[in-house]
């Protein structure tokens, strides 16, 4: 998984009480992110691949590996769904 | 024809025609704010709008089309009831105004409609964001805010607060500022306006009086004096509740991102152009971040016993 996941140039993102809020401008939505989402969205201010942001993740809670890349993996699926995110070479 | 000149501190409004300058310029100096750096008003009386050849989404709301962000960056905002346009640049604090003789005939309702959010995008752009709300001090002098749509019992909550000792700085026109270390609420200084029904309830347990008469908006105004409150300019929010009306009051607490959520979809101006976005979503979580956030039900019993709200947030 050499791809890079990056954030989309309309996302606006803020955290509060270790949650999100997240803004999409293109499409005028906005959402709540949980902490793992904060922090996957955080880590993305640099464009990171899937394994950089599972290592994101398992650095910040106390989670095995396995587990770590299942919930990154469904939260890139979700934001690539939503379009917060872009992976390298999707449009 | 010469261009009329007004020159405030915070805010010039040029304009040939003498009596739209007057009337801009009593709406911006009745607010009493003290704005935070100059903006300019360029308005002109014109027959009728032009052919709209902006190609950008428009988005509708309560007879105003917006279109904004890229490409050019600037905000057109249209009065589709009576016709005027409103073009705020890019990134300046300057708008330009085509009012019609129709929409100057009904200037009254675009106080709180066109122009407000004419003014709503130019202050965007020197650091005041809007938050459609009302915000109070409470006799203990702690900051509220009631956050929310209309018909949600702010303006008569509010309304009978001033009667009880509470200072008020807005029924419904808040813009959000940075103060230091704070989210600070600038109130724009209007008339507090009650619809028939809540006019009905407050005189039910007190003599109001006759106020002013908002006919074509379908409301009676009264200032915070005469109800016997006092106004403010400014309030530095503590609690941060978002009503509903119902049969009987109480609150609900909230998590701070939901807060931050629902000040967004009342804030909902963060979504419209790239310019200052992040800034104004971090003034949000500011405020969320320092205020503890309710939702509210307001009822009947509340105008029995205004000093409820007090006792259920002590």
């Amino acid at each position: 998984m050499n791809e890079r996941y990056h954030r989309h140039a309309d996302l606006r993102l803020t955290a509060l009480a270790g949650e999100g809020v997240v803004l999409h401008l293109g499409s005028r939505r906005y959402f709540t992110v949980n902490e793992t989402g904060l922090t996957i969205l955080t880590a993305l201010e640099h464009p990171k691949t899937f394994d950089e942001l599972v290592v994101a993740v398992c650095a910040e809670f106390d989670v095995a590996a396995d587990e770590a890349a299942e919930t990154t993996r469904a939260f890139l699926a979700q934001c690539l769904k939503a379009e917060v995110i872009r992976a390298d070479g999707a449009d | 024809m010469n261009a009329t000149n007004v020159v405030r501190p915070g805010f010039v409004v040029e304009c040939p025609d003498q009596d739209l300058a007057e009337a801009l310029t009593r709406w911006l100096d009745g607010s009493c704010l003290t704005w935070p750096a100059t903006f300019r008003i360029r308005a002109r009386i014109v027959p009728a709008l032009t052919t709209l050849t902006d190609e950008r989404v428009s988005f509708p709301q309560e007879g105003i089309e917006i279109q904004a962000g890229p490409p050019d960056g600037t905000v057109r905002i249209r009065w589709t009831d009576f016709p005027a346009e409103a073009v705020v640049s890019s990134d300046e604090p300057i708008v330009d105004l085509a009012v019609t003789p129709d929409a100057l005939a009904h200037f009254e309702m675009a106080e709180r409609g066109f122009f407000l959010v004419a003014l709503v995008f130019v202050l965007r752009r020197i650091g005041w964001y809007h938050v459609h709300g009302a915000a109070l001090i409470d006799p203990r002098g702690r900051g509220w805010m009631f956050v929310g749509n209309s018909r949600t019992g702010k303006s008569t909550t509010t309304a009978l607060l001033a009667g009880c000792g509470w200072t008020v700085a807005t029924d419904d026109i808040a813009f959000l500022q940075h103060a230091g270390t704070v989210a600070r609420v600038h109130g724009f200084r209007s008339p507090i306006a009650l619809r028939s029904g809540g006019h009905q309830l407050l005189s039910s347990v007190r003599p109001l009086g006759t106020g002013s008469d908002f006919s074509r908006r379908q409301k009676r105004g009264y200032s915070p004096e005469e109800l016997g409150g006092r106004w403010t300019e400014t309030v530095v929010p503590e609690i941060l509740l978002f009503p509903t009306i119902g049969t009987e009051t109480s609150i609900a607490p909230m998590r701070p991102s939901e807060v931050l959520s629902e000040l967004v979809t009342w804030s909902h101006w963060v979504l419209y152009e790239p310019l200052h976005a992040q800034e104004h979503l971090d003034l949000l979580g500011r405020l969320a971040g320092q205020a503890r956030g309710v939702r509210a039900t307001f009822g009947p019993d509340l105008i029995r016993r205004p000093t409820l709200l007090q006792e259920l947030i002590p």
